[in-house]
């Protein structure tokens, strides 16, 4: 346990009027899952915490086939497992939330807090990577705001490229593409309230003729110091036929990619060696989702957790 | 310094004067006494701490207290009324669904929130809803046969 | 046998149940008393080092603080929880491992006693330090505590870090390597384990109007805290009270005094009411855990497979103060077998990390798990069916076990056959999928036990004993007594009880209760029905002998209808001569009965990742006789579930320079969850003990021994690589499956066996 004092905003201005006023000893929580955590280990001692949890405008969860998905920076992760239209159209996003925790947490973890919380082994990361995903922020300062590719998101483990006291409101995922499919699966000794060893999520386009790839994007988490895109990797497959060949070697690719470290989850030798055999796993799976259209929520969620085989 | 929360806990409405810093486990038990709650991490990894936070199973040493204002929560406490147990109490009780208790508090309500949100679930869609509870003396098998059993007993 | 009981060998729901599925039942953690302050402890940061100076001031003028304290407050004390007193409740002058409590803190709250904590300040000087048992254990390695030989109850050893050595031998070992056709040597290694029990442990402590100190813990051996209590504490055991609250699991690690003394001491320091409640990280870095062990095993073996001749030689790490006797695990070096020729030796090597504790037949489990892959790798290098091979070799009735005693009647053969059929075995395996078994035994559990059972004016049974309820054990003990008195389970009350009202008992632990407490109570319930017969016989005027006690009558055989309720008893006892009914019982010890369980487990292992999967879980059990049969399968279910999470996840990792603790969560320190494992299979075996209450044997213990045993011998055959390391990690499968050699542990035996002889 650790004092703090404790604001509650209601909206995005009071909010950053909040922080402006008590900063720099002040961090914003909403689903508390990081900060108390944090908090009661001492690594965190913010004088005050302004509460973003009951701010309406950051709530809001909407998808639409035009403009694609919208999620709230509030959105929960329970919430993403559950959304019908995520389980349809961005699968690995819904197999991440899927394999993310335990229900409990999950009811109370936002997509924000996982994407702000910036670790390398964030479950939601690699899917959201694997869309394209867009953060839309706010400054604390005129309430400027601006729009940053994911991908562009992280400059290192727990950090990003928001400046102190920017709130980040909305996670926008471009539309889905017909003939696509995608598939996030997380490698962790247990089946669930596991941080992830190594996780990967694959999302496949296929072209008409529905052999040859015509996009592929692969996030890879947990194998270096932030989530990262693997983009050489992709390069291999785009373009190409799917062959059993093709995809084995976009998988190696991935894990050539893969800068892993040693710590009490895993060693460096064995993620490098299982961000290889999730791509492939991945990319199968994603490649069937292409050409068969859906899978079942459950298939998609056994499948998510690699210990769960 | 404390301040004042209003919130409704087991259908009471509650005002109670908190610590800022206090977690809604924290609250519960050394504010309201309401000890059935357990404290088994205080890092969210055991699940002890279930309770339902506006009908859905959290981790309430995961929640700050304040953050609960208006909220309605349920402990175990809360779950049997003057007409007798909840069935999912029933059933803990009669399949052996519990031997030290410590976790028994927590497993419940994850259980309880399945069955709100899925009265017909499989073993596995049972496994995988109290994913987020340690049990370190029943091997979870009584335990799992227990919510079958509820679930079946609350089934329409 | 079981169908002319009326309460006996029925699944009936614990007598706990409601308080518990309520959330009423009352933990330690749970009390709350009038101006009650908390209470921190501060640790040690250094592995082993000399304390140069301590200051307490500024912590004390925290707003808030009460009373700090440091290993100065108390009295000039060793104590010991294992053979030798080799520890002090805290610090003085010296720490010995990271996490050693150097100070506590009483304060109005939990926050401001942790501030106050990080303002004691303390001045080390560091000292050499050693954390590799295998390397403390070699002649002239670095010290833990050099004045070893001089701590009280210091007996035999090797001096140098080990602090006890025990040993078994019978025959010529070295003709009966000679003699045999082929010898196998192998070496295991099994990891650091917490017992992971769900309720963080707790105590509130308070000195009462008359002096006299109330203490509320968490414990499974009130009596036991209560005695250490006073000695490190220096005041006599009668003025402490112990409230054993309901426990959260133990599992071996609440047997003995943890840090009770310091709220107790605090209490007595502030006349205040202090509490402690442990964090996780505490569970893992202040209590004692479950060591690493090496074993080192060594078997000959005729051309017709059976066992001629075994070596042991095995290595527990202790840390740095014998918190358990881990390594009497050496008499399970035989395994369920009968070989006639041994010699087997166990060190206890003091190291500069947590001291060891007690989880779940510590020491046991790690023998367990060498010698029953070593057989299973002995049964494949020499063409044998794993099953066939142990049923070459097994004990039977009759033979001498490892001290020598003969085995009685038991139901190994039972528990074999039960799983082989269960498991339609020997089955082919497939490719990626196997099945591997193992066998293993305990002995009943004995000890002190005392029970009383009075009747009530309404024929109620209230039951009084002092052991703490681990194992669902009230129930059984209730069971017990209702069924001897004939009355219904729900007409016996069992008392809450602490120091002051139950008589001694021993700590609940090692499987004894039911089979030694539950003698004792159907001693008492006896005594208790005897006194009724005896009542009803005068009253009848018909001998004792034609009258039978049953459904809550006293009747006689012959004219049932001629009966009295133990009501109408017990009320008339009350002016009866003999006063009103009660019966009583104590023993000391139980004979020896030994549990026999076999188990198997199903596996699949993912090839390219390495992670193994149990799919089915086989176990069956002699239980003598299932008193609760739902209770019994909970305890070997949970059991189970124990050793596949140390077979497969579990593993408290140390490093290798300090000694620190690096994963004290329960997300770095993995259990088993629901998700990952499957509905457990049980078959019951009976056949009953001589001597246990009804013919009960033990329980607890053996289901958690086998599991990892059993995985490493299915994934042997599913795959075809042993490996001789815990855990079974996903990492370590894949390295093997890649080619990896794994032998990572080498034990001197040549060393060992010069430095006992010179
Ligand atoms: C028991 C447990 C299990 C977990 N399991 C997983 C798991 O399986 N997978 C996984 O990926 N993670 C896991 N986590 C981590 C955590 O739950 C996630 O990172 C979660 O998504 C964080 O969201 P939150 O809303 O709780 O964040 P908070 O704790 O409220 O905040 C986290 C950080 O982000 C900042 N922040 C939050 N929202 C915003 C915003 N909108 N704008 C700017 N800054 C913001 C906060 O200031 C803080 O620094 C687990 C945590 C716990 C305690
Ligand atoms: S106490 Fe909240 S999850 Fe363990
Ligand atoms: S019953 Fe003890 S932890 Fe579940």
């Amino acid at each position: 346990m650790a004092r703090f004092e404790y604001l509650e905003a209601h909206t995005v201005r009071q909010a950053l009027s909040m922080y402006r006023r008590h900063a720099p000893n002040v961090r914003y929580v909403a689903g508390s899952t990081d900060f108390l955590i944090r908090s009661r280990m001492g690594n965190w001692n913010p004088e005050y915490v302004v509460n973003i949890q009951h701010i309406p405008a950051l709530q809001r969860t909407s998808f639409s086939r035009r403009n694609g998905l919208r999620l709230g920076a509030l959105t929960t992760v329970q919430t993403l497992q559950d959304h019908e239209s995520v389980q349809t159209h961005y699968p690995a996003l819904a197999a991440a939330a899927a394999s993310f925790a335990g229900v409990q947490v999950r009811n109370l973890a936002t997509v924000g807090g996982n994407i702000c919380n910036a670790s390398p082994a964030g479950d939601t990361l690699p899917a959201l990577l694997a869309f394209n995903a867009q953060c839309l922020s706010t400054g604390p300062e005129q309430g400027e705001q601006r729009s940053t590719a994911l991908d562009e998101f992280f400059t290192g483990p727990g950090r990003t490229v928001l400046e102190p006291g920017e709130l980040l409101t909305e996670i926008r995922l471009p539309r889905p593409e017909p003939n696509t499919g995608s598939l996030y699966i997380k490698h962790s000794p247990r089946g669930a309230m596991d941080i992830a060893t190594v996780g990967v999520a694959s999302a496949v386009t296929l072209a008409a003729d529905r052999r040859t790839c015509k996009d592929v994007r692969i996030g890879l988490g947990a194998v270096a110091p932030t989530p990262i895109r693997a983009y050489a990797a992709e390069g291999i497959l785009r373009g190409n036929e799917i062959t059993p060949e093709s995809l084995a070697a976009c998988a190696e690719e991935a894990r050539n990619t893969a800068s892993p470290i040693d710590d009490v989850r895993g060693s460096a030798v064995y993620r490098k060696e299982i961000v290889g055999v999730l791509t492939l796993r991945t990319l199968e799976r994603a490649v069937e989702m292409a050409r068969d259209g859906t899978m079942a929520f459950e298939t998609q969620r056994r499948l998510a957790v690699q210990a769960a085989f | 310094m404390k301040r004042h929360l209003n919130l409704t806990v087991n259908s009471e409405p509650r005002q109670i004067l908190v610590e800022p810093y206090y977690s809604l486990l924290d609250m519960l038990r050394d504010e309201l006494h309401l000890t059935g709650t357990k404290k088994g991490c205080d890092e969210g990894d055991c699940g002890a701490c279930t309770v339902l936070l506006n009908g859905v199973p959290v981790t309430s040493c995961l929640v700050l207290a304040h953050s609960a204002h208006d909220a309605e929560v349920t402990t175990v406490e809360g779950l049997a009324t003057r007409e007798g147990l909840h069935p999912v109490q029933q059933a803990f009780a009669e399949y052996g669904g519990l031997q030290c208790g410590f976790c028994t508090p927590g497993l419940i309500m994850s259980a309880v929130g399945l069955l709100e949100k899925n009265f017909d679930p499989t073993e596995e869609e049972v496994r995988y809803a109290i994913g987020g509870n340690l049990c370190r003396c029943t091997g979870y098998t009584k335990v799992v046969q227990a919510i079958m059993a509820a679930a079946e007993q609350a089934r329409p | 046998m079981t169908t002319e009981h009326n309460v006996l060998g029925r699944s009936l729901p614990r007598v706990d149940a409601l308080d518990k599925v309520t959330g009423r039942a009352t933990y330690a953690a749970d009390v709350y008393l009038p101006d009650m302050l908390m209470c921190k402890v501060l640790t040690s940061p250094r592995s082993h080092a000399r304390i140069v100076s301590m200051d307490t001031s500024k912590a004390e003028q925290v707003p808030g603080v009460r009373a700090v304290i440091t290993g100065n407050d108390f009295p000039d004390r060793y104590f010991g929880s294992g053979a030798v007193r080799d520890r002090r409740i805290m610090a003085r002058d010296e720490v010995f491992y990271i996490g050693e409590p150097v100070a506590a803190v009483a304060a109005d709250d939990e926050v401001t006693a942790q501030e106050a904590l990080e303002l004691v300040e303390v001045e080390y000087e560091d000292l050499e330090t050693i954390v590799d048992p295998l390397e403390a254990i070699r002649e002239g390695s670095t010290l833990v505590h050099p004045d070893m030989p001089n701590f009280e109850g210091y007996g035999f050893a090797m001096g140098g870090n080990n602090c006890t050595l025990l040993d078994a031998d019978r025959g010529d070992v070295d003709q009966a390597f000679r003699d045999a056709n082929q010898v196998f040597e192998e070496t295991y290694h099994s990891q650091a384990i917490n017992q992971g029990f769900l309720e963080p442990m707790a105590c509130a402590a308070n000195v009462e109007a008359n002096g006299r100190l109330t203490v509320w813990a968490s414990t499974q051996g009130p009596y036991q805290v209560r005695a250490q209590l006073a000695s490190v504490l220096d005041i006599p055991l009668s003025s402490i009270k112990v409230n054993a609250m309901e426990l959260g699991g133990g599992f071996g690690a609440k047997l003995r005094l943890a840090f009770e003394a310091f709220p107790a001491l605090l209490a007595m320091k502030t006349g205040r009411p202090v509490k402690l409640i442990n964090t996780r990280e505490e569970v893992f870095t202040l209590n004692g855990p479950r060591l690493a062990t090496t074993i080192h095993l060594k078997t000959g073996v005729t051309s017709d497979g059976q066992i001629t001749a075994r070596e042991a030689h095995s290595v527990f790490d202790v840390g740095a103060y014998l918190g358990a006797g881990p390594n009497a695990g050496v008499g399970h070096a035989l395994g369920a077998y009968d070989i006639p020729n041994f010699r087997l030796r166990s060190y206890g090597v003091y190291t500069n990390k947590i001291y060891v504790g007690s989880y779940r037949a510590s020491g046991v489990a790690d023998m367990h798990f060498a010698v029953e892959s070593h057989m299973d790798s002995i049964a494949h290098q020499i063409g044998l069916d794993p099953l066939e091979f142990r049923l070459k070799n097994v004990v039977k009735e009759g033979d001498a076990n490892v001290s020598g005693a003969s085995v009685p009647a038991n139901g190994l053969l039972e528990t074999i056959e039960a799983v082989k059929e269960k498991m339609s075995l020997p089955r082919k395996s497939e490719e990626g999928r196997g099945i591997g078994i193992s066998l293993g035994e305990w002995r009943s559990g004995s000890g002190p036990s005392t029970a009383s059972i009075s009747v009530n004016e309404d024929g109620t049974v209230s039951l009084l004993t002092g052991s703490v309820d681990i194992s669902g054990s009230d129930t059984s003990l209730a069971q017990i007594a209702a069924e001897t008195l004939g009355v219904e389970l729900d007409q016996v009350i069992v008392a809450k009880r602490d120091t002051d009202m139950a008589p001694f008992t021993g700590p609940s632990g090692g499987s004894r209760i039911v089979y030694s407490q539950g003698k004792a109570v159907q001693m008492a319930a006896e005594d208790a029905r005897d006194r009724l017969v005896g009542l009803a016989a005068e009253r009848f005027g018909v001998p004792s002998e034609a009258l039978s006690c049953e459904g809550g009558r006293v009747y006689v055989q012959d004219n049932p209808p001629q009966s009295l309720t133990l009501s109408q008893l017990a009320a008339a006892s009350l002016t009866s001569r003999s006063g009103p009914i009660i019966g009583m019982a104590a023993l000391s010890s139980m004979p020896y009965a030994p549990v026999f369980n076999t188990q198997a487990a199903e596996v699949i292992v993912d090839k390219a990742t390495g992670q193994v999967r149990v799919t089915r879980f086989v176990q069956a059990q002699d239980v003598g006789v299932a008193i609760n049969p739902m209770g019994v399968e909970g305890q070997l279910e949970g059991g189970a579930v124990q050793g596949i999470g140390r077979a497969l996840s579990e593993e408290m990792q140390i490093d290798p320079e300090t000694g620190r603790v690096r994963n004290p969560s329960l997300s770095t320190y993995l259990m088993p969850l629901a998700i990952d494992m499957p509905a457990i299979e049980n078959i019951l075996v009976g056949v009953p003990s001589a001597d246990g209450p009804f013919g009960a044997r033990a329980v607890a213990e053996p289901p958690g021994f086998g599991p990892p045993a059993a995985i490493a011998n299915a994934i042997y055959d599913a795959v075809g690589i042993r490996i001789k390391e815990l855990p079974l990690s996903a990492d370590r499968v894949l390295a093997a499956l890649q080619g990896q050699d794994g032998d990572e542990y080498h034990i001197d035996v040549e060393a060992l066996k010069k430095a006992e002889t010179g």
